[in-house]
């Protein structure tokens, strides 16, 4: 089997699902009306609410979405096999990832730009909104230390990705003192600052970091969790002109000529799939239901996009006719991207390769750097080279979201716990809290198991956004089918998940069999497997009382039709 | 067909526009809008009920400063020279 039959297939889907089931929905069901008042027209303060060309929007909701989620999830997902990881890419978002993109960015643009628990509290009940915001924190948390561990896992193997990783750091610093004080032309900012983080990747690769750091230092996987944390909290710190936007902003065009470079790689090269359709149902991290399907979240569906719809996307929608281009085109779209990403594991190398990268070479993030450089050494790029750029962009993909979770945990501490205790009104110091956590759960947990629990909380998110929309859609009179019964399918899937995973944990702790992971003493795993396993058992409570309230409120509408949406509040 | 080509390219602009520079570009209209708002709440905080000291006190004076209005502004805005001094 030829990797290019499988894009062609992704293609096909992606292209069929969004002509015929998106259009379908878009016209029939929620009829958008482009002569409607969207909110970014009604309220036009020229921040939030700002009609937007679809176009800038596609590229800011692609980017918004796509992080380091379809990426490590579908490689981790190669240990069942290239063919369930296919099948759920193409399915997940033709049945489930678009419908939820876009049907939640049009329930908030159709009720005046409300956040995902503005709608909550409006839809279900006012508690529900409570809970959700904590199920919110929770799983950002989980988030940011899956990411965290993916990156600590890639820079342990990959000893020329931390000083690529540092000049472009100061590649970004001085793209934001260009921009922003200079004045500096945009176009000779971006020259020189690509420029040298082109460079840094070069110097990456001749200075590996066991030859300045020390071997002990450069393998310990506290060393990268802290350097990653670090690297956040100053983020979070600074003003975000300063770093994180000037560094995203130079980031881009490197993520941009890797990926771009591999795809053309596939395209040249057409290599063969070389890693088995089908292994066996249940491998190392669990069975094939219910663990696979939320190893791949983005890429299938992801409730980190109903997130980004709400508060981002759909504020700026111009007409209501461009949330299918926007909110499902960039969802098919990203399901590409994963599948990309799957053939950088599946086809740029051995199966034993990559088998072995898995368990002792550093896990997704090596895996991806590996395949990407074996496609763009195909289009003539040095295989160290593009090995080393793999590893920045993953590193990038995976930091870009960790910064941004970052600065949110630092507004919601302040929010949530500031009145109780003063000193975590200080910005600083609610970052450094949130900081610690995400470090003391990179060091205490495994990657892959923290990496099920963040994809079951994303995925768990996702089906109660499905459930918010189903309540929309029968307040409003309209048929709910499309989207109950994947919030049925993800519910019932990710609950099993995470309660699976959590016995796991929790048995383990009780009985003793705890085994510490490479880089981990025997205590920091004990204490990191009962911190997982009782924050997994935490999400499960918070989703079956949203989904309690949810029927509720889904009662009320299939009877009272719209006015029961007053009886909410 | 030129004008079709114009619009792909348009399109492939503002895509990549979207991706990379956008939300900088929102993150300084936020910004600027902050500085603005602030700006507002400072001097016209009261009418989103914020109890601000001088319209509270200029309401609070404003029955005894009405007889002297008249006064105060034509001394206020009066040309003056030295020899002012000098009465």
């Amino acid at each position: 089997m030829q990797a290019i039959f499988i894009i062609l297939g992704a293609l096909a889907v992606a292209v069929g699902g969004y002509r015929w089931y998106a259009g379908f929905i878009d016209r029939k069901v929620i009829q958008a009306d482009p002569h409607r008042v969207t909110p970014a027209k009604m309220y036009m303060d020229g921040v939030d609410f700002m009609p937007t060309s679809k176009y800038v929007l596609f590229g800011y909701q692609f980017k918004s979405i796509a992080g380091a989620g379809p990426v490590v999830g579908a490689i981790i997902a190669l240990q069942w096999g290239w063919l369930p990881a296919m099948l759920w890419l193409f399915l997940g978002v033709l049945f489930i990832g678009w419908v939820h993109d876009y049907v939640s960015g049009m329930v908030a643009m159709r009720s005046d730009g409300l956040s995902l628990g503005g709608l909550s509290y409006k839809l279900i009940s006012p508690r529900a909104r409570v809970i959700l915001l904590s199920f919110i924190y929770f799983y950002l948390l989980l988030l940011a230390g899956a990411f965290g561990g993916v990156i600590a896992g890639a820079l342990i193997k990959l000893t020329s990705g931390p000083v690529a990783m540092l000049v472009l750091a100061l590649a970004g610093v001085l793209a934001g003192q260009m921009i922003y004080r200079w004045r500096t032309n945009i176009l000779v900012t971006t020259v020189v600052c690509v420029a040298l983080a082109l460079i840094g990747i070069k110097l990456g690769e001749m200075l590996p970091t066991p030859s300045i750091l020390g071997a002990s230092v450069a393998a310990n996987k506290f060393t990268w969790g802290l350097f990653a944390v670090i690297f956040c909290y100053i983020s979070a710190i600074l003003p975000i002109w300063r770093f994180a936007l000037p560094l995203n902003y130079v980031a881009f065009y490197i993520v941009m000529f890797g990926l771009v470079g591999g795809i053309i790689g596939i395209l040249v090269g057409l290599p063969p799939v070389q890693a088995p359709a089908f292994t066996q149902f249940t491998i190392g991290i669990g069975p094939l239901w219910p663990i696979f399907f939320v190893t791949i979240a983005c890429g299938a569906i992801s409730g980190w996009h109903s997130m980004v719809s709400t508060c981002g996307t759909c504020r700026q929608l111009e007409y209501e006719t461009d949330a299918k281009p926007v909110l499902a085109g960039s969802m098919f779209v990203e399901m590409l991207l994963a599948v990309v990403a799957l053939m950088t594991a599946a086809a740029a190398m051995p199966f034993s390769q990559y088998k072995e990268i898995m368990t002792k070479g550093g896990g997704a993030g090596p895996v991806f750097a590996t395949g990407l450089s074996n496609f763009l050494n195909i289009i003539g790029l040095p295989l160290a080279y593009g090995k080393t750029m793999g590893t920045v962009i993953i590193i990038v993909l995976a930091l870009t979201v960790m910064q941004l979770v970052l600065r949110f945990m630092k507004v919601a501490t302040v929010e949530l716990v500031g009145d109780r205790a003063p000193i975590l009104r200080s910005g600083p110091v609610a970052t450094f809290v949130a900081a610690a956590l995400t470090l003391f759960l990179v060091q205490t947990g495994w990657w892959q198991y923290l990496w099920i629990l963040f994809g079951g909380a994303n995925q768990l998110l996702s089906s109660l956004a499905l459930l918010v929309a189903s309540a929309w859609l029968l307040s409003q009179g309209k048929k709910a089918t499309f989207t109950l019964i994947p919030m049925w399918f993800m519910f019932i899937t990710t609950i099993a998940a995470l309660i699976y995973t959590s016995y796991n944990l929790l048995s383990k702790v009780l009985t003793g069999q705890v085994k510490a992971a490479t880089g981990q003493t025997l205590l920091e795993a004990t204490v990191g497997n009962g911190l997982m396993g009782l924050v997994a058992l935490f999400l499960v409570v918070a989703a079956v009382i949203l989904l309690k309230d949810g029927l509720q409120a889904l009662g009320r509408y299939k009877e009272h039709g719209a006015a029961a949406a007053a009886e909410a509040k | 067909m030129t004008e079709k080509k114009g619009g792909f390219l348009k399109a492939v602009k503002e895509f990549i526009y979207g991706m990379a520079a956008h939300d900088s570009a929102r993150f300084a209209l936020k910004t600027r809008a902050q500085m603005e708002h602030l700006f507002i709440l400072v001097t016209m905080g009261d009418l989103v009920g914020v109890p601000l000291l001088p319209p509270y006190y200029s309401l609070r004076l404003l029955p005894y400063v009405v007889p002297q209005i008249a006064t105060w502004k034509r001394r206020m805005l009066r040309e003056k020279d030295l020899t002012d001094a000098l009465a």
